[in-house]
């Protein structure tokens, strides 16, 4: 399901819930494009381990990427005003994890909706939340 | 225990770091297309709009984390999120100044004691000085009984 414009928006809708990549493999190119790479913890199991952490790690900004694709591929000419995201706990590479997002306001005269995020690993727990406004054409 | 109002009235809204960055074109679209990001403007490199994402102004980080006379606080501290206002697109190659204060300090108390977290807000400017995008850092610091 993809919308258009403000109008095309219903409030409660569940944006498709998606499967992001989450692979050593992408988390390390991700880490490395920005700066993180070296310490292990997002490109190595072994070594997150040897560092107390359950597995490599998902980096948190990445999960923030996750979202923002997931709108874009909702809201194809929708522009992103505002995203925030709180890592309430680690995301695990390799493991499977759901992207999904719920319209909870909508303004018409603006063009604007706010969704609520989260992703949710297998078991179904809150791993990050946040909130987006988008901006949508009003016609 | 931390005097949260008094770390308020010093340290709110006062600028403490000024950076310089240069985001590169394709470490942009390379974090893009790594977060399943479809939109050309993201990923392609040569499209005209091509605009740097959400994720990449989140990893700029400021030359200092927080203000130089800021008092330790003990406890372990954690990276509890990150928030990105786009004003205007963000071009890459295009030199940035980033200017950060602290925005917010707060604590919430939960059975496991007093977590503080602290907002640290990155605005960056274009060489013009329009503002074109602000960041929100938020770090989490479990406080310590004695402390």
């Amino acid at each position: 399901m993809t919308v258009q414009t403000i109008g095309d928006v219903v409030f409660g809708d569940e944006i498709t819930p998606w499967q992001p990549d989450t692979s050593l493999q992408a988390t390390r190119s991700f880490a490395h494009a920005v700066g993180y790479s070296g310490s292990g913890r997002f490109e190595d199991h072994s070594k997150a381990r040897a560092q107390g952490l359950p597995g490599a790690l998902v980096p948190g900004i990445m999960g923030m990427g996750f979202l923002t694709s997931m709108i874009h591929r909702w809201a194809p000419r929708g522009k992103i005003k505002h995203i925030d995201t709180v890592f309430r706990a680690p995301v695990l590479a390799d493991h499977e994890h759901t992207v999904t997002a719920v319209v909870t306001d909508i303004d018409e005269e603006l063009g604007e909706v706010v969704l609520d995020l989260t992703i949710l690993n297998a078991q179904e727990e809150t791993r990050v939340f946040g909130t987006a406004t988008v901006h949508l054409p009003i016609a | 225990m931390t005097d949260i109002d008094d770390l308020r009235s010093k340290f709110l809204d006062l600028e403490f770091d000024r950076t310089g960055f240069v985001i590169d074109a394709e470490q942009s679209a390379t974090v893009a297309k790594t977060s399943g990001e479809t939109r050309s403007e993201f990923i392609d490199t040569t499209d005209p709009n091509f605009e740097a994402c959400a994720p990449i102004l989140a990893s700029l980080a400021s030359g200092r984390r927080l203000p130089i006379d800021f008092p330790k606080l003990g406890g372990i501290s954690m990276d509890g999120g990150k928030a990105v206002a786009c004003i205007k697109p963000v071009r890459p190659g295009i030199k940035l100044t980033g200017k950060t204060h602290l925005h917010d300090i707060y604590a919430k108390s939960g059975r496991s004691g007093r977590m503080i977290f602290l907002v640290s807000r990155m605005q960056l400017y274009d060489d013009s000085g329009e503002h074109l995008a602000t960041t929100d850092s938020r770090q989490v610091i479990r406080e310590r009984p004695d402390k």
